[in-house]
């Protein structure tokens, strides 16, 4: 469990701050999405999750980052490097290896799992990912989406409690999208792994995460149920993020008032919400 | 194409151990400099060049054996002009131009050029980087730090060249021409993309070093690595063959 406590952080030679009294509690097999437009401070947020912030940049920070209750600032910076792994924005600089193979080696031997055990793990991470073909290849030469495969199996291999992954579908098409999510799904609920995942595709969001977290500014906007958090539709707007137009829907009929139900997040919802009101209207 | 890069194969040479390989482009390199005599160096050079075929590398090593010529070229052209003893060679007006000393030890260095950094560039061609480190770090105790830093400079070499020609798209899409054959206003219009490039640059650097400590980087040690690199016969063999060849390069001498 992560909890963070009125957490501000402003970069070295900033003056504003990217991160301005943020509080929330991330629960063990919680799946949380976090959008926001760009510069919000969405990634600020995620490096703080394990201590990336502060450890390893400047700046000024206040509050605390509790990791099922040890405050990151009292610990080295790979200290939770296991427990909460994370994915980061940049694929390409974030890799330490030119092989796949040696890229998810590259964590297993720092922490010094027994040799035996390896060799387990990485046949086991890489049929988990379905990416055993990819063992010997460059990573030079793999597709986007290969790329975040191998970036999530390097750090699933050290099989964390919590997953943090920042916009891993960024530059992947909608199919590509959807996969990392159906995966990610998949690890959430079979393995009980705790996923937060900085996402700028809202209705992937709506469909996966169980708790959204929307940032503006470096501000907290909104914390709750996508179903909730989505009824915000004027401050969405105001933000520069398409909401579903299924949502957007049900909201116009909330409006008008001939529609009481909750907002509809799929086509299914939505056409069961439309028959209804048609249906009171006859 | 990169000159390089890893050529991945099975032949024996790609299957011998990283620091056999290494240590044989070295001792190559020493037999080519310690020989004196210009059929033997030119027969060092054909010799690799077989050596390299047997590893499925034959383009590779005539590629790599004319752009070495083209340095040999201008050592020789060099060496030609300075070396003064032996009879005179070309006389231009009375004055000595190339004397018979001249031009052979011309001839001796640009081949020695050609043929001792030839299998220092074929050694790149048969040994993946991160093994060669690796396999230093393990058996030759080379501390990681240093092995870390030089696969990574290696890794970014291809990552930022991506990165000058995103920026240089970047700027051709506001109509930046690039395509100038002057070569000074070449360098003007380069020349300021450095600044970018270099931020990201490093950039890329510090997310990569803030990755690989989020990995345990500062927890490892000599014995982390989890693939062995042993010695086996054929390591043998390579060494006793070179030891072989600076002896002889050495009784020619
Ligand atoms: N390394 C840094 N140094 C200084 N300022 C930074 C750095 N990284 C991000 N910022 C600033 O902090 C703010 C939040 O950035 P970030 O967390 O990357 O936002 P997001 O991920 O939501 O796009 C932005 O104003 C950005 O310019
Ligand atoms: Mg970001």
């Amino acid at each position: 469990m992560i909890t963070v406590k009125n957490v501000t952080f402003r970069y070295k030679g900033n003056e504003e701050t990217a991160l301005n009294e943020i509080s929330l509690t991330v629960v063990n097999h919680d799946f949380v999405g976090i959008i926001g437009t760009s510069g919000a401070g969405k990634s600020t947020l995620a490096m703080a999750l394990n201590g990336v912030i502060p450890h390893e940049f400047a700046g000024d920070f206040y509050g605390e980052v509790l990791i099922d209750d040890e405050d990151t600032v009292d610990h080295a910076a790979e200290y939770f490097g296991r427990k909460v792994g994370e994915v980061f924005q940049d694929i390409d600089s974030q890799m330490v290896a030119s092989v796949v193979e040696d890229e998810i080696l590259f964590g297993l031997e720092n922490f010094g799992i027994p040799h035996e055990e390896i060799g387990i793990r990485l046949e086991k991470v890489l049929r988990e990912l379905g990416i055993e073909d990819l063992r010997h290849r460059e990573i030079a030469s793999l597709s986007g989406g290969q790329k975040q495969k191998v970036a999530i199996a390097a750090i699933l291999a050290l099989e964390p409690e919590i997953l943090v992954l920042d916009e891993p579908t960024g530059e992947l098409d909608p199919e590509s999208s959807q996969e990392i999510f159906g995966l990610l799904k998949k690890l959430n609920e079979e393995k009980g792994i705790t996923v937060v995942i900085v996402e700028q595709k809202i209705k992937l969001l709506c469909e996966y995460v169980k708790h959204l977290v929307v940032l503006d500014r470096g501000k907290l906007q909104f914390d709750g149920v996508p179903r909730e958090v989505i009824t915000h539709i004027d401050t969405f707007k105001r933000l520069g993020i398409n909401v579903p137009p299924v949502a957007e829907l049900s909201a116009m009929f909330r409006a008008d008032g001939s529609y009481a139900g909750d907002v509809t997040l799929t086509v299914e919802e939505a056409e069961k919400m439309v028959r209804e009101v048609l249906h009171d209207s006859v | 194409m990169n000159l390089l890069n890893y050529v991945p194969g099975d032949s024996f040479l790609h299957r011998l151990n990283p620091i056999t390989k290494l240590a044989a482009a070295f001792l190559y390199g020493i037999a080519c400099i310690l020989c004196g005599n210009i059929g033997m160096e030119a027969a060092f050079i054909v010799l690799m060049i077989v050596i390299s075929a047997s590893a499925g590398l034959a383009g590779r090593a005539l590629r790599l054996t004319r752009n070495l010529v083209i340095l040999g070229l201008f050592m020789f052209v060099l060496q030609l002009f300075f070396v003064r003893t032996g009879a005179p060679l070309v006389v231009v007006k009375g004055f000595v131009l190339i004397t018979t000393g001249g031009l052979r030890s011309a001839l001796l260095l640009s081949l020695r050029v050609v043929a001792t950094m030839l299998p220092l560039m074929i050694l790149f061609a048969i040994t993946p980087m991160n093994d060669l480190c690796n396999a230093l770090v393990k058996r030759a105790h080379l501390p990681y730090r240093y092995a870390f830093i030089i696969t990574t400079a290696f890794r970014f070499v291809p990552l930022f060249s991506t990165e000058f020609h995103e920026i240089q798209d970047a700027q051709r899409a506001r109509g930046v021409d690039f395509e100038t054959k002057n070569l000074i206003r070449k360098v003007q219009l380069v020349a300021p993309l450095c600044v970018p490039l270099l931020v990201s640059s490093l950039e890329k650097v510090n997310s990569s070093a803030i990755s690989a400590q989020m990995r345990g980087f500062e927890l490892r040690n000599r014995t982390s690595g989890y693939k062995e690199y042993p010695f086996h016969a054929g390591d043998a063999v390579v060494f006793a063959t070179l030891a072989g060849m600076i002896a002889v390069s050495a009784v020619l001498l």
